[in-house]
């Protein structure tokens, strides 16, 4: 079984897998920018927390003019780390442990994240100059001040979490909104699809009529489908109307044929008849089934003939293939009092099956004799042109009617409609024609020639000469 | 009685002439619709066997052109085409039956025959006129249960005599349609054949069957005189 896939669901899944990619790149970018933005207002804090406790280092009036640190007015931070250290080494004032910090913190990069106690703590280092009366000559006592201070970092990564949250629940939200957007769209958008299978689902072999739905057709991407829909249909149609017609013209004509013989038969035996009379009937009974077999293979030819050819055909010569025809004819043409002249220019290689070029050959030449007035002459010109062959066969008969024109190579149809089946003959041979030139991927066409008389003109592709088939040695030995 | 047979299947209408020939009908064939359509319309036939696909002029509008002259002429229509559409239009269009090829040969006679009695108002082979009774099928005539020995052309007569009883019918009629275009005839023929009828008629003990009107024709009494 072929699993089936959902358009619907693939669109959604696919939109929706993108709109989750974008948001987490989204959400990563945020949280770089929001880490960023919070370091820089938490070293921003501690510069200034670290400015007030330089503040705080004042004048200890006593004698030394010393600095001690007056922390009033100083706002720490909650759990804060710090040390103000006088250049001499003497602590001013300190609160909680203060790592060791080595040397990597300077002036140039005055922060420094070190864990103290397993929380992670940033520091910051301040140098300042503290000058104790400097109004007094000799410029006052200047105390060198370095000052330590840090607060644990963890507020910043929960604010930057508390963003991030904000961020994926709003992407959650809209992910449900396009989901059931997305699903709506598709459904509503793919609704001329399911009037179109509805309405192609209501073709049946009996009832062909198919118009793509309005809705269908309005769509740019279904208008394609719709439009292909209905042209494949109107061809089967067509092609199924001429099988139709096919069959029930090869009914008829089989019935007719049957009916001859039949009513012979049984005309024979409607009473007891002398032996002449019984010789006569069987004779006439013969001729009949003769004809009734013609028709049959006839048929059958055409059938075979319509068929897509199986293998590569087999190459022959086509002025032989004229020549065997024109002998073939000749003793019709004598009783006919009509002279055949064959004109070849050149010889041509087509790629069609010798049996079936002088079937082609006969039925046109044959054709041209029926109606070709006593004393008249048919003539059969071959001429060779870029790539193509070019068979005309021209007699000096009545001439083809206009209206029959586009009817000529239908099957069982019969021109001149005063002619009955007698000289007729089946009507499938110019069918059987055209189905030969055109499985060799030529073609095949009747006018009045200007001089009067109809003028048949056969076009086929040559076939690479040179090539001797021995199937052509074959069946004239035959 | 005579039939017309318009089929343009050469050997076909040739096997179905030389059938209905052979049980004493006068046939008379058209290649065409257009000849048939003609012939059709002269009002002598006693039926018509039209085949539908025609050269020059269709069955149908046969059909249909002989309905339109007010002929009644039963029409027994040929048809190779299937579906019981065409054959309801057919039968609409007037057409009496049908028959599909291929056909039997003796079911045609028997149908032609049939229509030809119904046409003239009788529904069985055997007809009985006075003491007079004529089998349609087997060609046989007894007068008083007496089997009689008539020529083809003195049983053609009678027949048609014996499907209009009591109406008179002239020499020309009975020509018309006894007789198609194939035979060498003279009004005078008839007298003779109608002579040696009356002769062969006129057994022991009966009364003369067939009247003689002077420049009109000939009738056939019904009841015997009182």
């Amino acid at each position: 079984m072929i699993r089936s896939i959902s358009l619907t669901r693939r669109l959604t899944l696919t939109v929706l897998l993108l709109e989750v990619l974008c948001a987490l790149a989204l959400i990563g970018a945020i949280t770089i920018h929001e880490r960023h933005t919070q370091l820089r207002a938490f070293d921003a804090t501690l510069q200034a927390t670290a400015y007030s406790l330089m503040g705080a280092v004042q004048d200890a009036d006593d004698e030394a003019d010393n600095v001690l640190l007056d922390m009033r007015g100083v706002q720490l931070g909650r759990d804060a780390i710090f040390r103000v250290q006088e250049g001499n080494g003497k602590v001013l004032g300190s609160k909680g442990d203060l790592p060791q910090l080595k040397g990597s913190i300077s002036d140039a990069a005055p922060f420094r994240n070190v864990d103290v106690h397993g929380r992670s703590y940033r520091f910051i280092l301040l140098h300042g100059l503290r000058i104790v009366d400097p109004g007094t000559p000799g410029g006052g006592v200047p105390h060198a001040v370095t000052i330590i201070y840090g607060t644990p970092v963890d507020h910043v990564w929960h604010e930057v979490v508390e963003a991030i949250r904000f961020f994926a629940i709003a992407t959650a939200i809209l992910l449900g909104f396009t989901a059931a957007g997305m699903v709506f769209l598709l459904r509503a958008g793919l609704a001329p699809l399911r009037e179109l299978a509805y309405e192609a689902e209501r073709i049946t072999s009996i009832s062909w009529q198919f118009e793509a739905p309005a809705s269908a057709k309005e769509l740019k991407e279904l208008w394609p489908l719709a439009q292909a829909l209905e042209a494949a249909l109107a061809r089967l149609q067509r092609s199924f109307q001429q099988q139709k017609r096919f069959t029930s013209d090869a009914a008829h004509e089989l019935k007719t044929d049957v009916a001859i013989v039949k009513s012979s038969l049984q005309l024979l035996s409607m009473r007891r008849r002398t032996a002449d009379e019984y010789t006569r009937g069987l004779d006439l009974i013969l001729d009949d089934f003769v004809r009734l077999e013609m028709t049959v293979q006839k048929m059958l030819t055409l059938a075979r003939l319509e068929q897509p050819a199986e293998s590569s055909p087999q190459v022959c010569s086509l002025r032989e293939v004229i020549e065997e025809a024109v002998h073939q004819s000749m003793p019709f043409a004598e009783i006919k009092e009509v002279s055949v002249v064959v004109q070849i220019a050149d010889d041509v290689h087509i790629p069609v099956d010798r049996r079936d070029a002088v079937l082609l050959c006969s039925n046109i030449l044959l054709n041209a004799l029926q109606h070709s007035p006593a004393g008249s002459t048919v003539r059969v010109e071959l001429a060779f042109k870029e790539g193509t062959a070019r068979l005309t066969v021209r007699d000096e008969g009545e001439g083809i009617q206009e209206e029959d024109r586009s009817h000529l190579f239908e099957p069982f149809y019969r021109g001149d409609s005063s002619r009955s089946r007698k000289s007729g003959g089946t009507g499938l041979g110019l069918s059987i024609c055209k189905a030969i030139c055109e499985r060799a991927g030529g073609s095949i066409e009747i006018a009045n020639s200007p001089a009067g008389g109809a003028l048949v003109t056969v076009t086929l592709p040559s076939a690479p000469a040179g090539v001797d088939h021995p199937v052509s040695a074959w069946i004239k030995q035959a | 009685m005579r039939v017309l047979l318009i089929e343009d299947e050469e050997r076909l209408a040739e096997n179905i002439m030389a059938a209905l020939r052979e049980t004493g009908l006068a046939v008379d064939h058209a290649p065409d619709g257009k000849t048939g359509s003609y012939l059709a319309q002269q009002d002598v036939y006693d039926a018509i066997v039209l085949d539908l696909m025609l050269p020059l002029k269709s069955g149908q509008l046969v059909l249909r052109d002989l309905r339109r002259e007010k002929l009644h002429t039963p029409v027994l229509i040929l048809t190779a085409q299937e579906g019981k559409a065409s054959i309801v239009e057919l039968l609409n269009a007037g057409a009496d039956d049908y028959l599909s090829k291929p056909f039997d040969l003796g079911e045609l006679l028997a149908r032609v025959k049939a229509l030809i009695r119904r046409a003239k108002g009788v529904s069985t082979p055997v007809l009985e006129v006075a003491d007079l009774e004529l089998n349609t099928v087997q060609q046989l005539v007894r007068r008083r249960g007496q089997t009689l020995d008539l020529s083809p052309t003195e049983y053609r007569i009678l027949e048609y005599l014996i499907h209009r009883p009591r109406a008179i019918v002239s020499k020309q009629e009975l020509l018309e349609h006894l007789y198609d275009f194939e035979w060498e005839h003279h009004s005078n023929v008839i007298e003779a054949h109608v002579s040696n009828l009356r002769r062969k008629l006129n057994i022991a003990g009966t009364e003369p069957l067939i009247e003689t009107l002077r420049h009109r024709g000939y009738r056939l009494r019904e009841e015997r005189h009182a």
